[in-house]
Formats: C-alpha cells, sequence, structure tokens
C-alpha cells in the first residue's frame, strides 16, 4: 500500500494545484474588472445643445358647422452640436426592458412596447401632449372636418424631413397609409374598419375619406399605422427589421435583436433634436436581472416590466427613484350570457356585487394596481364609477340577496367554475383567480371551482363560446372610450358572450357625435347599461412604475403608456 | 496519447464509424416525428394564439396557409401530408420560415443564436472539468473523509437550482462588489467583427482587447454558475472511476516497483477516462439544451432564451426547428463522443 507520506506528499500537491487554479480565476477576475473598466469606460465628451424653443400656442376652436382648427407654432432652433470627434458621446441614457420589440414596421406591429419604440423614431399627425390623454398636433398644423364629418382634412407642418434628411410630403403619408392596408397586417384594422381613402390634395395637405363619420378619428391618427415611414420601407411586404424610421426625435444606429437597440438624437426633427444624443434600450429575459441592473448601475432606467415586489423594494433604495401613474390596462371577468347559471342577470350582478377588487390590489399587487369600476379606465373622460354606485364594493349582504332571488342557499348552493390562463397574464394570475373564489365563496352560497388552460387553449374555448366565466385583459388600441366598450359588445372573440340592442345603438351614436360632451354623456349611459347587466365586470386598472436612477429627470408617463425618450435627459 | 493502428484496426474503426452514423439517421427520423406530432396533438389553435383576438378571418385563413395546414383553395391538409410535406423540406435542409417578426428562415435565426450558446457551454464545460477532475480525483486518490467531502460537493452542487445560484452570484459579484456585468454578453459598441461568431475568439483573431475583456466579463458569471452546477457530475464520475481503478492489480504492482506516485496517478487517471468521456458527452449534449436556465438568468442571447422566448409567441415552425436542430446536434455530439470511446478503447465496437 502507499506510503502515509507519499499519501500526504500527494494531497498537497493536488490540493496546490487546486488552490492555483482558484487563485488564477481570481486575478482573472480582478484583472478582469481593471482592464474592463479601463477599456469599456466611455470616454466623456461635451455635447452643448442651446435650444431656443419659442412660444407654443394652441388653439382649439371647436364652431356649430362641426369644424375644428388646432394651431400649433412649435420653434426650436439647434445652435450648436459638438462633440469631441471619435469619442463616443457623453449625453447617453441606457433603459432596461423585458419586453421585445416585434416588427419594426408599424404595418404589423401590434403591441405596446413595439408601438413605443415606433413613437420615438416615428410620429403622426396627431400625437398626444406628454403626460396627459389630450391630443395635439404633431406632424400636422391643423385639421378641418367636413360637415358631413367624412373627410378629415391634415395641413402638415413645413420642412418635415426623415432621419437620413429625405424631405416628407403628403404623398409619403398617402404611400404609408395605403401601405398599411394592402399589406393587412395585425393592426391594418385601425386603418381598414375606417379609412375609404387617403389623397394627397398638395404636397403639404393629406385628406382622409371615411367609411362613416367617426368622431375619434384624431386619435386614429396618433397611432402607429397611420405613421409615415421612409421610403426604404418595402412597398408590399412587412419589414420587421427596417430600421430607417419615419419623422421622429430618433434614428435607429445599431439593432441586435432580443440584444439591444441603440437610438441616436435625429437632428432634423421639427423640434430639433432631443437632449438626450443617445438612448440605448437593453432586452433581459428576466425581471430580476433587470432589477440587479439597476441597482448595479448598468443601465439608468428599468422601465418594463418589473415585478409588484421589485417595485416595493426599490422604493426605499438610496439613489433610484420609483415613479407611478395610472396605465390605462384593466383587468375584467367576462361571464357567457348565454351558459347557465351566468344567463340569469340576478347571478352575474351577486358575483360582481361580491368581488372584493380592493383584496387583490393590495395583497397580489402590492398597491400597484387600482380597483376599478367600470371600463372606462380613470383618467379618461367620461369615466364614471357605474359598478361601485349600483352594488358597491365587496358587498357580500347585497350578492346574497340576489343570489336568494336567484333560488341559492346554503343548502343550494350556486355552482361556478372560473377560467384563468396561467402564464399570459403573469405569475400572478392563479392569485387573482383565487382572491375572487375567495370573495365569492365569503357569500356562503357559492362554490367555486377554478380552472385554467394554456392562452392557445383558452382563447379558442373562448372563441367557441364554452367557457362561462373566464378572466381577460386588455390594452387600448387608441385612447377613446369607444375602444373600452365597442370591443366586447357581440364580439365574436368573446363567443358572443355579450350583446345588448340598446348598448349596440348608445355606442354607435357615441362614435358618430361630434362633440365630446355629446360623446361623454352617451359613454355614461353606456356604463350604466353595462353594470346593470353585469355581463362583463371590470376588477383593475393597472398603474405603470418606472425606476430611475437619480440625476435622471423628464420621465413624464400618461395612460398612453408610451414613454417618450425625446424628454428625458441626465441632470449634470 | 499516440496509438499505432494495425490496418484490421483501423478497418474496424472505419466500419464502427460507419455503422454508427447510419445508426443516426432513424433516431433522428423518430425525434423529429415524435416532435412533429407532439406540436400537433396539443390543445390550442396556433393560429388563433398568433393573429390575437382582434383579427379579422381572412388573416386566419391566409396564416393556415402559410402554415401548411391549409391548401391555397382553403381545403385543410390532411396531417400525413402534412408530415411528409414536412420531411420533404427537412430533407433539403429547409427548416421553414419564422410566423413573427420578418417571417425570417428559421435556420438563418438558429445559426444567429447557436454561437452564443456554444461559447457559453465550452466556458461552463472548462470551468465544470476543471472542478471536476481536480475535486474528482482528489476524492478518489485520497479516499476517507475527503472523498466523502467530495461526494457532498457533488451532491450539492448537482442539486443547485440554476437561477437561484445565479442570482446570487449576481447579487454578490455585479450588485454589491460591482466587478462583474449583471447581465448580457458584450458591452455597447465593443462586438467583435463576426468571424465564428464567439466573441472571445473572433476579439483576439482581430485583436481587439477591449472588446476580448469586455466579453470575459461578461461571460465569467454564467459559465462559473453553469460549469459549478454541472461539476457535480463530474466529480461523481471521477471519484468512483478512480476508486475503481485505484483496486486493479497494475496500481498495487506499479507501486511495487517504485514507480513514482505521480506517473501512478497519470496511469489511474487515464484508465478511468472511459465513464469520465461518456459524461463528457452526455453533459456536453445537456450544456447545450440545459443552458436555457443560466441564459435566461444572465440574459444571455443564445438558443435557450430564443426557444424559450418563441414557445412564449407560439411561433411554431421556429420551435420545431430548433427543436430538431438540438436533437440533431445532440445526436452528432453522441456520436463524435462514441467514435473517441472506439479510439481510446480498442474493446469497444458493436
Amino acid at each position: 500500500m502507499m506510503g502515509k507520506y507519499v499519501k500526504k506528499r500527494l494531497a498537497v500537491s493536488t490540493a496546490v494545484a487546486a488552490v492555483g487554479i482558484i487563485v488564477a480565476l481570481i486575478i482573472g477576475l480582478i484583472g478582469g474588472y481593471f482592464a474592463g473598466s479601463m477599456a469599456v469606460t466611455p470616454a466623456t465628451a461635451t455635447i452643448t445643445v442651446t435650444e431656443t424653443v419659442g412660444a407654443k400656442t394652441v388653439t382649439s376652436t371647436v364652431e356649430k358647422t362641426v369644424e375644428r382648427t388646432v394651431t400649433s407654432t412649435v420653434e426650436k432652433t439647434v445652435t450648436s452640436v459638438k462633440t469631441v470627434p471619435g469619442a463616443p458621446a457623453v449625453s447617453r441614457i441606457v433603459i432596461g426592458v423585458t419586453d421585445k420589440v416585434t416588427d419594426i414596421d408599424p404595418s404589423n406591429a401590434y403591441d405596446f412596447y413595439t408601438w413605443e419604440v415606433l413613437s420615438n423614431i416615428m410620429g403622426g399627425l396627431m400625437r398626444y401632449a406628454p403626460g396627459t390623454t389630450e391630443l395635439e398636433p404633431g406632424l400636422a398644423t391643423s385639421y378641418t372636418v367636413s360637415p358631413d364629418g367624412k373627410e378629415y382634412t391634415f395641413r402638415l407642418r413645413p420642412n418635415l424631413y426623415f432621419a437620413d434628411g429625405t424631405p416628407m410630403t403628403a404623398e409619403d403619408v398617402v404611400r404609408s397609409v395605403k401601405r398599411v392596408m394592402e399589406i393587412n397586417g395585425d393592426p391594418a384594422w385601425l386603418v381598414t374598419d375606417f379609412v375609404e381613402d387617403v389623397v394627397a390634395v398638395d404636397d403639404h395637405t393629406v385628406k382622409f375619406i371615411l367609411k362613416e363619420p367617426i368622431a375619434f378619428f384624431p386619435a386614429l391618427v396618433a397611432t402607429a399605422p397611420y405613421f409615415p415611414v421612409h421610403p426604404a420601407y418595402k412597398p408590399k411586404e412587412i419589414d420587421s427589421d427596417q430600421t430607417a424610421g419615419g419623422v421622429g426625435p430618433y434614428r435607429i444606429v445599431k439593432w441586435v435583436r432580443d440584444v439591444e437597440l441603440v437610438l441616436e438624437a435625429n437632428p432634423y426633427w421639427w423640434q430639433g433634436a432631443p437632449k438626450t444624443k443617445q438612448i440605448v434600450i437593453k432586452f433581459f429575459k428576466d425581471a430580476t436581472a433587470l432589477r440587479m441592473a439597476l441597482e448595479a448601475g448598468e443601465i439608468d432606467i428599468a422601465w418594463r416590466t418589473l415585478r409588484p415586489t421589485d417595485i416595493q423594494d426599490l422604493k426605499g433604495k438610496k439613489g433610484i427613484k420609483v415613479i407611478e401613474v395610472p396605465g390605462a390596462y384593466i383587468r375584467y371577468i367576462i361571464f357567457n350570457t348565454k351558459i347557465p347559471p351566468f344567463d340569469n342577470p340576478l347571478v352575474r350582478k351577486a358575483l360582481a356585487a361580491a368581488v372584493n377588487r380592493k383584496a387583490i390590489c393590495e395583497r397580489v399587487f402590492l398597491g400597484t394596481t387600482a380597483p376599478l369600476y367600470s371600463m372606462v379606465p380613470m383618467g379618461m373622460w367620461s369615466h364614471k364609477d357605474s359598478f361601485l354606485e349600483k352594488y358597491g364594493e365587496h358587498n357580500l349582504e347585497l350578492a346574497k340577496e340576489l343570489l336568494k332571488e336567484a333560488g341559492y342557499s346554503e343548502t343550494n348552493k350556486l355552482k361556478v367554475e372560473l377560467w384563468y390562463t396561467p402564464t399570459h397574464y403573469g405569475d400572478t394570475e392563479v392569485d387573482v383567480a383565487t382572491l375572487i373564489k375567495e370573495a365569492w365563496e365569503e357569500t356562503g352560497v357559492v362554490e367555486v371551482t377554478l380552472k385554467s388552460a394554456e392562452w392557445t387553449t383558452y382563447l379558442e374555448y373562448t372563441r367557441k363560446g364554452m367557457l362561462g366565466a373566464t378572466l381577460y385583459g386588455w390594452y387600448p388600441d387608441y385612447i377613446d372610450p369607444d375602444d373600452y366598450t365597442s370591443p366586447w359588445v357581440n364580439a365574436s372573440w368573446t363567443g358572443y358572450a355579450y350583446s345588448n340592442p340598446e348598448l349596440i345603438k348608445i355606442l354607435k351614436e357615441a362614435r358618430v357625435k361630434p362633440s365630446v360632451e355629446e360623446r361623454a354623456k352617451l359613454y355614461e349611459e353606456a356604463q350604466d347599461i353595462w353594470a346593470e347587466d353585469a355581463a362583463i365586470v371590470p376588477i383593475f386598472q393597472g398603474k405603470l412604475a418606472i425606476a430611475v436612477r437619480e440625476g435622471v429627470e423628464g420621465v413624464i408617463l400618461d395612460p398612453t403608456m408610451l414613454f417618450r425618450y425625446w424628454l428625458i435627459y441626465k441632470a449634470s | 496519447m499516440t496509438r499505432i493502428f494495425s490496418e484490421t484496426e483501423v478497418a474496424s474503426l472505419k466500419a464502427f464509424i460507419i455503422a454508427r452514423a447510419l445508426a443516426l439517421i432513424p433516431t433522428v427520423l423518430i425525434l423529429i416525428t415524435l416532435v412533429f406530432f407532439v406540436m400537433r396533438v396539443l390543445p390550442g389553435d396556433p393560429v388563433i394564439a398568433i393573429v390575437g383576438m382582434k383579427a379579422p378571418p381572412e388573416r386566419v385563413i391566409e396564416l393556415k396557409k402559410e402554415l401548411g395546414l391549409m391548401d391555397q383553395a382553403g381545403n385543410p391538409i390532411p396531417l400525413p401530408i402534412q408530415y411528409l410535406n414536412y420531411l420533404s423540406k427537412l430533407v433539403r435542409g429547409d427548416f421553414g420560415r419564422s410566423l413573427i417578426w420578418g417571417k425570417r428562415p428559421v435556420l438563418v435565426e438558429i445559426m444567429e443564436h447557436f454561437p452564443a450558446t456554444v461559447e457559453l457551454a465550452i466556458a461552463g464545460f472548462i470551468v465544470s472539468i476543471i472542478l471536476g477532475l481536480v475535486l474528482g480525483s482528489l476524492g478518489g486518490w485520497m479516499g476517507g473523509k475527503t472523498s466523502s467531502a467530495v461526494k457532498t460537493y457533488g451532491a450539492i452542487t448537482y442539486a443547485l437550482f440554476i437561477p437561484w445560484i445565479g442570482m446570487l452570484f449576481q447579487l454578490f459579484f455585479a450588485v454589491w462588489l460591482g466587478i462583474l456585468p449583471v447581465a448580457g454578453r458584450i458591452d455597447t459598441g465593443l462586438e467583435p467583427p463576426t468571424i465564428t461568431g464567439l466573441y472571445l475568439i473572433d476579439s483576439m483573431i482581430t485583436g481587439r482587447w477591449d472588446s476580448f475583456i469586455s466579453a470575459l466579463r461578461h461571460i465569467m458569471l454564467p459559465a462559473i454558475t453553469l460549469g459549478l452546477v454541472i461539476s457535480g457530475v463530474f466529480t461523481r464520475v471521477t471519484r468512483t472511476s478512480v476508486e475503481e481503478v485505484m483496486r486493479q492489480d497494475f496500481v498495487v504492482a506499479a507501486r511495487a516497483r517504485g514507480i513514482p506516485e505521480h506517473k501512478i496517478l497519470l496511469h489511474v487517471l487515464k484508465n478511468s477516462f472511459v465513464p469520465i468521456l461518456t459524461m463528457m458527452g452526455l453533459q456536453l449534449a445537456l450544456l447545450m439544451t440545459g443552458a436555457v436556465l443560466t441564459e435566461t438568468t444572465f440574459s444571455w442571447p443564445g438558443m435557450g432564451t430564443f426557444l424559450l422566448e418563441r414557445i412564449q409567441y407560439r411561433d411554431y415552425t421556429t420551435v420545431q426547428g430548433t427543436v430538431v436542430f438540438f436533437a440533431i446536434i445532440v445526436s452528432l455530439v453522441n456520436l463524435i463522443v462514441d467514435i473517441c470511446y472506439a479510439y481510446i478503447d480498442p474493446r469497444i465496437r458493436y
């Protein structure tokens, strides 16, 4: 056998080898750090952007003859933009997201994050004033509506240029909108459902001829499918990775799908180049890594989507600011009025009364969502807490009463199935479903079975009208009460779960009425009918939370949920 | 190692390689068939999932045609025909086109993400081999308490949950110490020109040392995480194998002849190598596919995150193509490992 001495010597030498490897690793780590920090830190350069913003006037007149004029003059002169040759720009802001960019092409992009990117590299004839849901002129300076409400004529700003300096005219608007109609991608209905034709009257005037009068057409024009795109976009097919953009504050200089997107200030933008020269968007696969990257200082802004627990934690962190604003994202329950027991209005009303919205918002989302009592979200004109007025919050007494009237009792319990989909709306979905079950069962008269199905199956079953009670969510297409009401009434995707002739009539009327006041009245009426029918029950409205490192200013968010990169800057 | 083969040995090795390569075909075919039918048996309509709830019916029909579920006239194509169509395309190297984002060819998308996974897998593999071989031989050679300590190490690391240990590393090295990046593959603007697609190699070839350092800093945490978890298996196999060889007569004989211990250790290692090599082959294949969790934790833009993402987007053709690609890669790696055995140990022949 091996001698004790030899064994010891061998053990020592092996151990030395192991220690050596570990030491080498550590040296590598430290060396890597120092060398890396020397090599990687961008050299500082000075950028001086002096801007003179002229008087901004927005005049809005609503005349008897359905004619509106919105004029705005924004003058901006960029007197000097200087960079040290060869050195990377100093004014760079890095934004981290867990979202994805789908098609950098307005003809097929139909998700919130891509629309955000598009709205930073392109622009529409109209846009939302930052921090509000008010429309303001974008590429257009004014518009007029024909007396029959079917023709909208937009006057473009003079001297519009694409990001490479190519002039943009009314022809480009026509080409881009027609391109969307021809390609007929996912969001094309935002154009094709409403627009009959679009023509260039002259170089600076473009006319939309509608299929029927649409009061909210300017809101549609502010959506991505109406954005004029650079002539480089393929005319007849989806151009997913096209980086030529449109007429917007930034242009794409680098695009590596799922890794990073680098934007550079567009010197030709009609408002003048934005304050921050370079915006880098880093794509994370995981919310935890996103949060840690913010804490480590690798990114300046952690945007969509941090987890509720992370937001809560970050609130107390030094050097990090958390900004919360109401989002236009809503969640609701659909009762299929064709399936028993939900065909009984008493049952639907009782269940609507029993829901405990506050518990869901506080226990599942730690206060990052807010209870919602109407399909029209809070913060939007015409919003009315109809469900709260009618049923109160977590009103078990009323629920019991209604169920008793419907013939249910503790010995003859109402048995319902509540369906949810486990991942599509995040990991929190099962908790939401559980709390709804808990609240319903608190009446003592209801027995709830929770059922779940994968998103594809879930959608398919819903479409076929097979599910009684389902949980769904909605992100708006355009910021108008119409987008929060019409899509559910007599809708094929819900398996025609809900239909009410009176409501349909009101909604149709509200679409064409030209004045906001009249429309608001109609939508208020619609919300009351909605609550009375209790076929689709709102639960909560999402809030947007963004975490930024101290020193980053100009973060303005609003229910449009589009983050405007051109307003952010680093305070020196 | 140098070995001179006799002519018959060469012939037999050749025959073995050919036989083994031919056996690859049915394996891959079975895998492809399984993937194809499993994807179609799953409930849920992929078309509705892709176009969403607001899409008009003509879009649904259009997409069904694109997916090869319907012919141009709008009639549904029977499943067996769909299968044959798919196979005939596959044989011609056509993996189909992605259903989303530009409908790019699946193979092109795969090739864009594959180098990142290969780079991470190799780095993780090196870490795991170093840890596994050193600790495993130490345990096997020393026996006793060291052996049980190594055994425990193997069990613990094997049971580690990658996102958990990865997050701890991120928290410690990136957030607290601030010496390594949390996530990503390289710093913005430092990507080396593509030659092999492996940033470490490409930056070395082109002499871009800033890129090299940036890539090295980024790969460290994911490689150590992955390597640590995989090293458990290596440690255990190496330890057992070394212990077994140690009990063989030739070790006793060598010692009796007074041959220096380090030379004996070399022979022991060489003789314990076949099971270790098997494990290496298996682990290399596992590393390729099993890097999914590591890649997700560290936002590493490789095949794992790519596959996961496309599953979420119901990009059926890409998911199918990626799974088939993985199947082929794993089979090829196994083939190479088998050939290596045959080379190392002439007794292995079918």
